[in-house]
């Protein structure tokens, strides 16, 4: 299902370049834009929704990996809903790590094209990993798939057995662009 | 006259700690030429403990006339804040007393000393069953394998009189649980 045409924000550009165009080819260059199309005056245009704080809460087990994923909404409306996606932690330089306040636990970052995975492309900080694609059909995902790519958050045992006791946390930001 | 015993460990894996409560945070990106969303991400690591690197003890042949000892060095690791933990030693003989046995031979009895750093060949006695609070360990690896490699000292001892109470001859046997909680 195509997005509502009055979810694009912003759209005044495409429509101030087409002012004078009749009606029905200016509905037909809005709907080639809403599913993906190239569309000349259209801008690139992405989004990412459906996010949720990611809690292991109290990790019995530090022997084994302990792994989190969900899944995420990702709309680009670039040819073929391409798109880069940059992650960055909270830790020292953008490192992914969480810190209890006077210690630091790593984890490890993977992003999947796809929901439903619980593993991934492992993203390094802070570094785009380009040529992702999209198959949401709607910015916000309230159409067509619910969501469209899946986040990983990754514990190590090799991180787990060496922490030290204590309550961690951390952000983790994800910066998405249209290719 | 040959003795010996085995030790076997138990490494005690309690949870010393509360759990935070997790902070929402989680933040949508907006539709933009680029879109940015952020979680916020929470664990909590409970206190754990680890003893490794032990070895059975034998006295072999032993003289009667002298004190037999022997300690070897042993791991333990404590991810708590000061990497504190307890020790608590039960033996194999009645009411867990740090006895050895040989069939009907009245059992003889041992002794054992616990030091919270390694090459050490004394430290502090160790009463069956009882705890030993207020140790400290250097491994900074949960088996040691980086790092110091060992961080304790096992001590067990015979004195001579307990010696030459035994039958030549005779091998006896008991068993040492070393029980170690997060401090």
């Amino acid at each position: 299902m195509a997005p509502s045409l009055g979810a694009y924000p912003s759209g005044g550009k495409a429509r101030n370049a087409r002012a004078g165009v009749p009606r029905l080819a200016l509905s037909i260059a809005l709907l080639a834009a809403a599913i993906g199309l190239p569309q000349q005056g259209i801008a690139q245009k992405v989004r990412v929704t459906n996010l949720s704080d990611v809690n292991f809460g109290l990790i019995s087990n530090l022997q084994a990996d302990a792994r989190r994923s969900q899944n995420v909404c990702l709309f680009s409306n670039s040819t073929g809903g391409r798109y880069s996606i940059t992650a960055t932690g909270s830790g020292s330089g953008s490192s992914f790590a969480l810190n209890d306040g006077s210690n630091s636990l790593p984890y490890e970052v993977e992003w999947s094209d796809q929901s439903g995975q619980t593993g991934g492309t492992s993203l390094a900080p802070a570094v785009s990993a380009t040529g992702r694609v999209s198959a949401a059909s709607q910015q916000a995902c309230n159409s067509g798939p619910a969501t469209s790519a899946s986040l990983i958050v990754v514990l190590r045992a090799s991180s787990l057995t060496q922490a030290r006791e204590g309550n961690y946390s951390g952000s983790l930001t994800l910066l998405v662009a249209a290719e | 006259m040959n003795k010996g015993f085995r030790i076997a460990v138990v490494a005690s894996l309690l949870a010393s700690m509360a759990v935070a409560e997790p902070a929402l945070a989680s933040t949508q990106g907006s539709f933009g030429s680029t879109s940015t969303g952020s979680v916020t991400i929470n664990a909590s690591v409970p206190g754990r403990v680890r003893i490794s690197g032990l070895s059975d003890v034998t006295f072999s042949n032993v003289d009667p006339s002298i004190p037999a000892s022997n300690a070897q060095n042993v791991c333990v690791w404590s991810n708590t804040s000061t990497r504190g933990y307890t020790i608590t030693a039960t033996g194999s003989g009645s009411a867990n007393a740090f006895t050895l046995s040989s069939g009907a031979l009245t059992p003889v009895p041992y002794t054992v000393e616990w030091a919270p750093s390694s090459g050490q060949t004394s430290g502090a006695s160790l009463t069956a069953g009882s705890v030993l609070s207020g140790q400290t360990s250097s491994a900074t690896n949960s088996d040691c394998s980086a790092g110091p490699s060992a961080s304790a000292s096992l001590v067990v001892s015979m004195n001579s009189s307990t010696l030459q109470g035994m039958t030549a001859g005779v091998t006896y046997n008991g068993t040492l649980t070393l029980v170690v909680a997060p401090e």
